[in-house]
């Protein structure tokens, strides 16, 4: 409550101050930053008080202040901020790649690959269906011949199957969970980004040789091209890893600065080599960790969870600015079964593939929680269809954004409760992660 | 591969190449850190491979300005009332008589040879001199900790040192938030311009009152990783303000961290937050002081010569003048201006927002000196300081 107050205070002392400075300026956009960054650890205190994830808080205060609501924090500033958003995607990645030691994923390996091989298919089909069955109601398939609407929803429907890395980064990284169930999620939402973004190419050619673009659009790249942006990566991503473990070999010093280098590094080196900057910096990742003795791999990982922990407020906050209230509103009607489906057949696909893989119960009970939330991949998928079909394209990337709101919100929620059941939570931590070594 | 790709590369190569040399060299040879940063910057930046394009450079603006804002607070947070009214105040007279001279002794020098090398009147030099008047002030305290693993903690000079680092730090950045107010341009939703006194004010209250709020703010809040998440947005937000309202985020952070420190139960902890990203945000500002430089060999030449051989002049003349004025020469020597030359992170400080004030004059000027200044005070400061120490403890050892 006093900080909620003394965040009022600070709202109002910002609205004296703006008459007198120079609007526009990338001072402002500082400024903005600051009040957000506040507004996101008051809220997210609010969210833990109530049991809920800080994350959760920091999507919140995003929705609250950002352009939806307040506008306190307008579209400009949340554009101006996109260099620490992407400095903030890039440090995820590798974070989450770093995670991955083999020695500590052995044992889930074949849980891993059996959930996946359930689940993706399951939850692809089960979305497709359900989009051609809703085909009247939806804006850009109601008028649209069969074929057309087919394509739409193989398209959607693979864009639906995407998890998201940086929520189960930053519950993981909050809950301080290292735990069988903790390892299972992390392990099927890596692995399946890059098994979507295959899935998605395939969904994205199909749907091209159905309906062709119009003039404005633009064709989607070759398959040599997407065999290079994913092999590519890989490349680029284990050229990056290993220099990085011969740093944290050899070297070892400035560790908080040298981690912040690293994804401002890798986001530019993939942008320059046209690969995919997330898989190569969560090869890199993968590559640094198991190339690097273990107490090093601990240390570059502690430098990285301290240069994250502020990154996630921030990133959490503006995906939460991001979100336009009166787009989800006005399709409710689709995005509430669309979500029911999905998450019906995450449910299912988990607890087939579990099963399979003759998993424990907290495994086959809880791992789909933490499968339903969306965010990054997700929207930079959705943006590449609004570009190839910029009417019917935009219309679906509006209904799809709006689910990824919905989901970016409950999607924590349910990790956090999986994580808690299952007892991996630790208590402590930036709310629970052990303490990362000095440096 | 492509151009850019490979350009990347170098540029990484050669990073780590410098690293490495002078990471030797500052082993061998005592060598402050932070050169290969500003080289850094230099070979990023439009002047070499123009990967750091001015575009990309002001996109990035607000990560240097972060880093000023918490170079002023950092500094603000050295000056905790209960322990500094335990030291004698005749430490505290040297270090503003020795502060005053030098400050004088640059400015004076470089408002006649501006005016008079780019045949301009006194009161259009005047912003530019007094701001090398500013940086001429700030002293790097890493001197200190090099004088005081030889002499102790406890011994006089080094004392000393300790302070008058800090209050060299405090006055150069009042001053130029001075400049910043004198020389401001009226608000256009402003009723009326208002003055410098008001500007003073503002900057100073945008750090106190923030101090206190967030000292409101935080309350109990012990654990370091939520304690930095907060204490960076209430930064972000100060610096933000004063670059908005273009004042000082430098002296608003030193009124911030002031505030906070004498008001906060978990100093300590605060602390060791701030210190925690201390060193890369001051690279971050070196590389972006060496990636925004643009040297004008014409221009640049006289006027920064001259700056390099006034702070000197000032600083030991100043230094050596003042302990003779308080009859502190026995303890401190008559050399121990010498170890007030290293010019550490408050110059590059001042240097890159003076840079960013588009309506400032000589600015080129302004931070070629500066950059001049801390390069060449990186190779020499901490040997000069070991050498000052050594002197005082073979006089201390001959008293004995």
């Amino acid at each position: 409550m006093r900080r909620a107050l003394i965040l009022g205070l600070l709202l109002v002392g910002m609205q004296l101050v703006l008459p007198l400075g120079l609007a526009g300026h990338h001072s402002q956009s500082l400024l903005t930053f600051g009040f957000l960054i506040l507004a996101a650890y008051t809220v997210g205190e609010i969210a833990v008080s109530v049991g809920q994830p800080r994350i959760v808080g920091y999507l919140f205060a995003g929705l609250i202040f950002g352009p939806s609501l307040l506008n306190v924090v307008g579209s400009d500033s949340v554009r101006m901020l996109a260099p620490i958003n992407s400095l903030a995607i890039a440090l995820i990645a590798f974070l989450a790649g770093a995670e991955l030691r083999w020695e500590e994923v052995k044992p889930y390996a074949s849980s891993i690959g059996k959930i996946l091989a359930a689940e993706i298919p399951l939850t692809f089909a089960a979305v497709a269906g359900l989009m051609l069955v809703m085909r009247p109601f939806v804006p850009f398939m109601a008028d649209a011949p069969l074929s057309h609407a087919i394509a739409f929803s193989l398209l959607f429907a693979a864009m639906g199957a995407v998890h998201s890395p940086a929520v189960t980064m930053g519950i993981l990284s909050e809950t301080g969970a290292r735990g069988p169930v903790a390892r299972t999620v992390l392990g099927v939402v890596l692995v399946s980004d890059v098994v979507i973004i295959l899935v998605f190419s395939a969904a994205l050619s199909i749907t091209q040789a159905l309906v062709p673009p119009t003039e404005a659009g633009e064709m989607a790249g070759s398959a040599g091209m997407l065999a290079w942006e994913l092999g590519g990566a890989v490349l680029v991503g284990v050229l990056l890893g290993g220099a990085i473990s011969i740093y944290i070999r050899f070297v070892k010093r400035e560790l908080f600065l040298f981690a912040i280098l690293v994804a401002f590094f890798g986001a530019e080196v993939a942008r320059l080599a046209h690969v995919e900057t997330l898989l190569t910096l969560l090869v890199a990742g993968v590559v640094s960790e198991n190339a690097s003795p273990k107490e090093a791999g601990l240390a570059l990982r502690g430098a990285m969870e301290r240069a994250a922990a502020p990154l996630f407020v921030v990133f959490f906050a503006l995906a939460g600015a991001s979100l336009l209230l009166s787009e989800i509103l006005s399709v409710w009607y689709l995005v509430v079964p669309i979500i029911v489906v999905r998450t019906l057949a995450l449910w299912q696909g988990t607890k087939l593939g579990a099963r399979w893989a003759d998993s424990t119960p907290a495994i086959r009970r809880d791992v789909w929680m933490g499968l339903i939330s969306q965010a990054g991949v997700a929207i930079g998928l959705a943006t590449v269809v609004g570009e190839i079909y910029p009417t019917r394209g935009a219309q679906l990337k509006s209904l799809f954004l709006a689910t990824v709101a919905v989901n970016t919100f409950l999607g924590p929620i349910l990790f956090k409760r999986a994580l808690t059941r299952a007892g991996e939570t630790v208590s402590g931590g930036m709310s629970g992660a052990p303490a990362p070594a000095a440096h | 591969m492509t151009t850019g790709l490979t350009l990347v590369v170098l540029v990484a190569a050669a990073f780590f190449a410098a690293h490495f040399a002078s990471d030797r060299l500052a082993k061998r040879f005592l060598i402050v850190s932070g050169a290969e940063y500003l080289a850094l910057g230099i070979l990023l930046g439009p002047l070499v491979t123009d990967i750091l394009t001015p575009g990309l450079v002001e996109s990035l603006a607000p990560f240097p300005l972060l880093a000023l804002g918490w170079m002023g607070v950092i500094t603000g947070t050295r000056f905790n009332l209960q322990e500094l009214v335990k030291i004698p105040a005749v430490t505290y007279q040297a270090a503003v008589l020795e502060s005053a001279f030098t400050f004088t002794t640059v400015t004076a020098l470089l408002l006649f040879a501006l005016s008079w090398a780019f045949d301009t009147s006194i009161s259009v030099a005047a912003p530019a001199a007094i701001t090398m008047g500013a940086i001429a002030v700030s002293s790097s305290r890493q001197t200190y900790s090099v004088v005081s693993a030889h002499l102790g903690t406890t011994n006089p000079l080094v004392r000393q040192l300790d302070i008058s680092a800090g209050i060299n730090a405090v006055l150069a950045a009042a001053i130029f938030a001075w400049v910043l107010s004198a020389y401001h341009a009226a608000p256009a939703a402003s009723a009326r311009p208002l003055t410098t006194t008001e500007w003073m004010v503002l900057t100073v209250a945008l750090g106190g009152v923030g101090g206190m709020l967030f000292h409101l703010f935080l309350g109990a809040e012990a654990h370091i990783d939520r304690l930095f998440v907060a204490l960076a947005g209430a930064i972000i937000l100060v610096s933000g303000a004063a670059a908005y309202l273009q004042l000082s985020p430098l002296f608003a952070g030193v009124a911030f961290g002031f505030v906070l420190t004498n008001t906060s139960r978990r100093r300590s902890e605060i602390i060791a937050a701030l210190l925690r990203i201390e060193r890369p945000l001051f690279f971050v500002l070196l590389v972006f002081a060496g990636a925004m430089w643009r040297p004008s060999l014409r221009a640049w030449l006289l006027p920064v010569l001259l700056f390099l051989t006034a702070r000197a002049a000032g600083k030991i003349g100043g230094a050596r003048l003042t302990a003779r004025t308080l009859g502190l020469m026995p303890v401190l020597g008559p050399h121990w201006g010498w170890a007030l030359l290293g010019q550490g992170g408050i110059a590059v400080a001042i240097g890159v927002d003076y840079l960013q004030q588009q309506a400032l004059p000589f600015a080129t000027i302004v931070f070629t000196a500066t950059i001049a200044s801390v390069l060449l005070t990186d190779l020499t400061s901490a040997r000069l300081a070991h050498s000052v120490a050594n002197t005082l403890a073979g006089v201390e050892e001959e008293k004995k």
